[in-house]
């Protein structure tokens, strides 16, 4: 699934590792959802949206091109 | 989810997943083949102990031979100079367990008499810590390149 995790991550100067630490997962695991091989439960979505500060929408909704 | 399997499982949830696949994938085959077994025993003529360690060993090495390739198992790691000094102490666990393991055999069992006997308990020993590491090489070697991957 394609998302803003990595975008949004790097514009806050935030590195994978910090960003997993605070969300309780493994690095790999980051890195996975940000090339959109690996779809994180609700629960995890949530808690990096809060991490990063942005909504659901920003990291994860994908808009229809016209 | 609730379930009682969780106290086995990691706490990623990436990784929880693809364990809770590997050991349905495992039950699922131990399934089939003790079913295959069952059908064709009369054929083979199994006693109830070989069918028994039979369908444990296939559970027990197609599990770890999945989580082995996964390269689930170092999710953090992603420099060289870590990768380097993990192979350095997984060189130095195996040769550890190769002195451990003969230590303990000739203290609990007995010290070889003959050169047949060392020859035994050092092709145990050796081959044992020689799977060890090759193990765990491959499954920290598949894990730094995935890691890679995602930098």
């Amino acid at each position: 699934m394609k998302n803003n995790v990595k975008i949004t991550r790097m514009k806050r100067s935030i590195t994978q590792q910090h960003l997993a630490r605070k969300v309780g997962v493994a690095r790999q695991t980051i890195g996975l959802i940000e090339k959109g091989q690996y779809n994180p439960s609700l629960k995890l979505c949530v808690a990096i949206a809060k991490e990063l500060g942005v909504t659901l929408d920003d990291l994860f909704w994908e808009e229809e091109e016209e | 989810m609730k379930s009682w399997i969780s106290f086995i499982l990691p706490n990623d949830e990436y990784k929880r997943l693809k364990m809770l696949h590997f050991y349905a994938e495992g039950g699922v085959l131990l399934f089939i083949s003790m079913f295959v077994l069952f059908l064709v025993n009369d054929y083979f003529g199994f006693g109830p102990d070989a069918i028994v360690l039979l369908g444990m060993m296939l559970f027990i090495f197609y599990v770890s031979t999945r989580y082995m390739f996964a390269g689930i198992e170092y999710p953090d790691m992603t420099s060289e100079k870590s990768y380097r000094k993990e192979v350095r102490v997984t060189l130095m666990r195996s040769v550890t367990f190769l002195g451990i393991f003969t230590g303990f055999y000739i203290l609990l069992v007995d010290i070889p008499a003959t050169q047949e006997a060392w020859i035994d308990l050092a092709g145990i020993a050796i081959i044992t810590s020689a799977v060890m590491f090759i193990s765990t090489y491959i499954s920290l070697k598949r894990s730094y390149r995935k890691n890679r991957e995602f930098l």
